[in-house]
């Protein structure tokens, strides 16, 4: 009995060494310069990441058709995490462990990145990420040399929890203001930012509520929120959800003027929302009305590959790709002199101009970028007529 | 506030019922806690979609998906779990857990991972509209026609399991499977006959969510079943009354929880009220009815 | 036959001790197989439940994520050592085990599932809503590795000098991992024959029989629940000290259904199938998320075939990979007469 235990034991051993033996063998082509773009492609984030992988897919399609990088042909291999930090964590180690892959798309969602970092900054490889707002991520991103090896294109939470607590209270004149986030690392982060800012600015919160991803039933927590008598409601969270969110606050009569973070920037909002999109702001990298030719290029361009408008984390993983292409052109395909160029990407002038303006790196590798207002109008989004500046 | 809120989770707990009647009937005559349910209450959003898409009419879409879900439901049960009926009752579970992952992403492949809206224009444009209101409180028409829709069904369900020969084949089961087989039922066929009407029950309630909040998503079976698993312990698992009951205690102990304890802890509500339920009434609300095992 | 293939074991094990050290070694791999150790120690710990007492545990990832987080808040706060972090993590699952276990375990059947279900439930949101403690959604980032620190002995012997060795990379976690794979090995062959592992046994079999000879139901399995839950938190306090991350999303429902599988699949009770449960169905993840692709399927077929396969073993193994009983009992010279005669008996 023991011993057909072992015969099987061993048998099985044997196939798991080969499976995992067959899977680390790569073979080496040395015509191609790889990149990683780890994000969740299955799972209940997975819209997310295909708006990434859309993103970057553009940017080394082109860069491809002009002829690669020195002669050599960029290809983006993309890996599935879920956005769960245990799969971050295994897939970020066989990222490392590829040779050929000299950098990194990625990861879409903060927790991911965070669980994934201590890897990148162990064995040396850099990050840029598109999407991951988190603000720890600033001071978890760097080596014993506190070299920094994280980079990001997107704004860090707190930035735009306060800039939108100042939107409303300075540039729409409204004092009572109801907060609804989404109960994760993002909703919180903003939250927080942005409550902060509006005791400073003598903004009256008249409620803070929660709900979780994936929760279809707004109306209590809504319903609380209308006892408040608010003049604007900030939803921090995304657009599958915020939408639900306008339509049921409508539905109850909450008709309030309704404010998201760049997690709203989504054509589906509109879609999924229908009429109770409207009167909807958000922040937003680029106004597709006043950006310049190269994302109205984009943009159009967009449009007709995909069949849909462009989203800030498309354009944000665009421009991501198109560093980490501009530093493997100018270092050659090196991670430790990868790192250093991005990390020498340090004022305006030296940035890499994208479609989402200007992207260059502070001290943590945080980006300083523009922001501006949008709002949804008879179902489209438009300019927010007034600016912060 | 409170009305409404009454309201708002008397809605949600009718449609907690729907799906949790198909756990609990599964489980009435298999024993089995299926938890591939909430990607059939998932599949019944869907499919509707599809078929809309084709230029059908509302009803008749919501029909055909209805008879699509349940055949889905029967080969579910003809593939994956009659093969196990003789084995551990934990194969059969780990099965389910399988069979929940496999068809989650297959519509994932299928539909895409973005979550879709409900095509509005398909719907009639009074459904949005407020029905009846009274003072604060407001009831819309698509509330209504949950309310109609899922009590109708649920009445419906309750005379085919005490007043037709299949459901006393299913009560028969549900005692004591051996015994039924020796009175020359057909267990098999019961047995499919129960997968068809749990999940047909499943894609009305998919079909209904998806309308009544406008969107659905591969992931959405996820949450919608483990509630509607724990409402159909609330009431006593294998009781379809009590799957009724519990669905709605559920969705209004959540409501209300959400609106005056604490909207971080909003799920929290819902466990708790299930653990101290079992604690101190451990077979549920109505555990000692008709299809429970004894 | 049977030498041979004790040498091929003894084999297997030495090409494991000294894979690390190998230059081919390979970062992705050895994280894979310190993974797959975490995964085992829960499947040997989680076994307990549905294997040794008949009891179904759907809860049992509430038990990792407390270890985990007693871990990785004592190391942010306090900077304690992971040599008496593990302990006290176990302890403090244990402490709940007990806690959830005296209420509940009265219960019969699958209500008891249920109720352990509801419990893992409750440690998420606790974890995501007790903001001021856990740090919520944002998770604990920022966890210091494990060392191994005798500069205490250095000062008391009066000698200068700081004896530290931080564990960096992979490797040190892999031989910890295997250590702590050995120590739970050892500790669940001990249980199973002993007086408390045959009371466990005689529950599963026959409750109603086993109380008759006065096996008190309620003590041994509130002991059953503790052990479990123990071992369960000691897993989670290594996760946190070798991710060096950790936030509430990793100890989802999900997390007790896989290791639930790896007990199934392995062979309920049987502790040789919960080590193969774990290696079959972490590695089939890997293996698949390699393989896919390059045969240019796109990523979500991955769990489309983790599914399927899952419900094929189950299709063709409804035991599991190894028998249900266990190994030890088999090995008993009363039980081997007994199975001989009736195989004689059958034959005549």
């Amino acid at each position: 009995m023991f011993g057909r235990n072992v015969k099987r034991m061993a048998v099985f051993m044997a196939a798991l060494g080969l499976a995992l033996g067959v899977s680390a063998g790569s073979a080496q082509a040395a015509d191609t310069i790889k990149i990683a773009v780890p994000s969740p492609y299955t799972g209940s984030a997975a819209g997310f990441g295909e708006n990434v992988k859309a993103g970057v897919a553009m940017k080394i399609d082109e860069v491809n058709a002009a002829g690669g990088v020195n002669g050599k042909k960029i290809e983006a291999v993309y890996l599935d995490e879920q956005c769960e930090p245990r799969e971050a964590a295994t897939v970020s180690s066989s990222i490392v462990n590829d040779p050929e892959i000299v950098g990194i798309v990625g990861h879409l969602c903060s927790s991911a990145h965070l669980a994934a970092l201590p890897t990148y900054v162990r064995e040396g490889i850099a990050a840029i990420s598109p999407t991951a707002t988190n603000i720890s991520i600033s001071d978890k991103n760097k080596d014993e040399q506190g070299k920094v090896w994280s980079f990001r294109n997107v704004y860090r939470d707190d930035f735009q929890g306060k800039f939108l607590a100042d939107y409303i209270d300075k540039v729409m004149g409204l004092k009572k203001v109801a907060v609804f986030y989404e109960n994760n690392d993002y909703g919180i982060g903003l939250k927080d930012a942005f409550v902060k800012e509006a005791k400073k600015l003598g903004l009256n919160v008249v409620g803070e509520e929660a709900y979780k991803k994936g929760d279809q039933d707004f109306t209590p927590q809504l319903t609380k929120l209308k006892g408040g008598a608010p003049q604007a409601m900030f939803i921090a969270g995304y657009y599958p959800e915020g939408a639900l969110i306008a339509d049921q606050a409508k539905k109850i009569g909450l008709n309030v003027p309704k404010f998201g973070a760049d997690g709203f920037d989504n054509a589906d909002y509109i879609k999924l929302g229908g009429a109770a999109a409207d009167d909807t702001y958000l922040t937003a990298p680029f106004l597709a009305d006043t950006a310049g030719p190269d994302a109205k290029k984009f943009i159009k361009d967009f449009k007709a590959k995909y069949n849909r408008e462009v989203d800030w984390m498309s354009a944000n993983a665009y421009d991501a790709a198109g560093m980490m292409v501009q530093a493997i052109a100018k270092v050659g395909p090196d991670r430790a002199k990868i790192r250093a160029y991005l990390a020498g990407m340090n004022t305006p002038e030296k940035g890499y101009k994208g479609v989402t303006g200007v992207n260059y790196f502070d001290a943590n590798g945080d980006c300083q970028k523009p922001a501006f207002v949008k709002m949804v109008k008879d179902g489209k989004f438009v300019p927010a007529p007034k600016q912060m500046n | 506030m409170f009305e409404q809120q009454l309201v708002n989770g008397f809605t949600l707990g009718l449609i907690y019922a729907l799906i949790a009647v198909g756990y609990t009937m599964v489980y009435g005559v298999i024993e089995l806690i299926n938890f591939a349910h909430g990607e059939i209450y998932m599949l019944g959003a869907f499919l509707t979609l599809s078929f809309i898409s084709t230029g059908m009419p509302l009803a008749l879409a919501v029909v055909l998906a209805m008879l699509a879900v349940a055949a889905i439901g029967v080969l579910l049960d003809v593939i994956a779990y009659r093969p196990l009926r003789e084995a551990p009752r934990l194969a059969a579970l780990i099965t389910a857990i399988g069979m929940s992952i496999f068809l989650q992403n297959l519509a994932m492949i299928i539909w895409g991972s973005r979550p879709l809206p409900f095509p509005r224009q398909a719907l009639p444009a009074f459904f949005n509209e407020p029905a009846f209101t009274f003072s604060d409180v407001t009831i819309s028409w698509m509330q209504v026609i949950i309310y109609v829709v899922a009590l109708l069904l649920m009445v419906a369900l309750n005379l085919i399991i005490t007043k037709t020969r299949i459901g006393t084949a299913m009560r028969a089961l549900a005692q004591n499977r051996t015994a039924a087989a020796l009175m020359g039922i057909n267990v098999n066929r019961v047995i499919s006959f129960t997968f068809a009407i749990g999940s047909g029950m499943g894609a009305v309630a998919g079909v209904m969510v998806s309308m009544y909040y406008n969107t659905m998503y591969p992931t959405m079976g996820y949450l919608a079943g483990v509630k509607a698993f724990a409402a159909a312990v609330l009431g006593g698992i294998g009781s379809v009354p009590g799957a009724m009951l519990g669905g709605v205690v559920l969705g209004i102990a959540e409501t209300l929880g959400a609106g005056y304890i604490s909207s971080p802890y909003r799920d929290g509500v819902a466990y708790a009220v299930m653990i101290l339920v079992i604690i101190f009434r451990p077979s549920g609300f109505l555990g000692r009815s008709m299809v429970e095992k004894a | 036959m049977r030498g041979a293939l004790n040498t091929l074991k003894y084999l297997i094990a030495a090409a494991a001790l000294a894979y690390p050290l190998m230059p081919f070694r390979d970062v992705y791999v050895l994280h894979v197989l310190v993974l797959i150790m975490v995964y085992m120690v829960l499947a040997m710990g989680l076994n307990i439940l549905p294997g040794f007492c008949g009891l179904l545990d759907l809860g049992f990832v509430g038990f990792y994520g407390i270890g985990a987080y007693t871990a990785g808040l004592l190391t942010i706060h306090y900077n304690m050592s992971f040599w008496l972090i593990v302990p006290l993590a176990a302890l403090n699952g244990a402490f709940f085990g007990i806690m959830l276990g005296v209420p509940t375990l009265r219960l019969v059947g699958d209500y008891f599932a249920i109720v352990t279900f509801g419990f893992s439930e409750l440690v998420v949101l606790f974890l995501t809503n007790e903001i001021w403690l856990t740090r919520g959604p944002l998770g604990v980032p920022g966890i210091a590795p494990v060392d191994i620190n005798f500069t205490w002995l250095a000062s008391l012997l009066g000698i200068d000098g700081r004896w530290r060795y931080a564990f960096r990379g992979e490797v040190p976690y892999y031989y910890l991992g295997m250590f702590m794979v050995l120590f739970v090995y050892i500790l669940m062959r001990r249980l199973e024959d002993s007086r408390l592992g045959r009371a466990w046994l005689a529950i599963r079999e026959d409750s109603m029989a086993a109380a008759s000879c006065g096996v008190n139901l309620l003590v041994y399995k509130v002991i059953a629940f503790a052990v479990s839950a123990g071992i369960g938190a000691m897993a989670g306090s290594f996760f946190a000290r070798w991710t060096l991350f950790i936030s509430p999303d990793m100890f989802k429902f999900w997390e007790s259904f896989l290791v639930l599988c790896m007990v199934v699949l392995g062979g309920l009770g049987n502790i040789n199938g919960a080590l193969v449960g774990a290696v079959i169905l972490i590695a089939l993840g890997e293996v698949l998320r390699v393989a896919l692709p390059r045969l240019g399927l796109p990523a979500e077929t991955r769990f489309l075939a983790y599914g399927l396969i899952m419900v094929l073993i189950m299709r063709y193994r409804p035991g599991g990979i190894f028998t249900q009983v266990a190994a030890s009992t088999m090995q008993s010279g009363l039980i081997k007469e007994l199975r001989a005669k009736l195989a004689a008996r059958r034959t005549a």
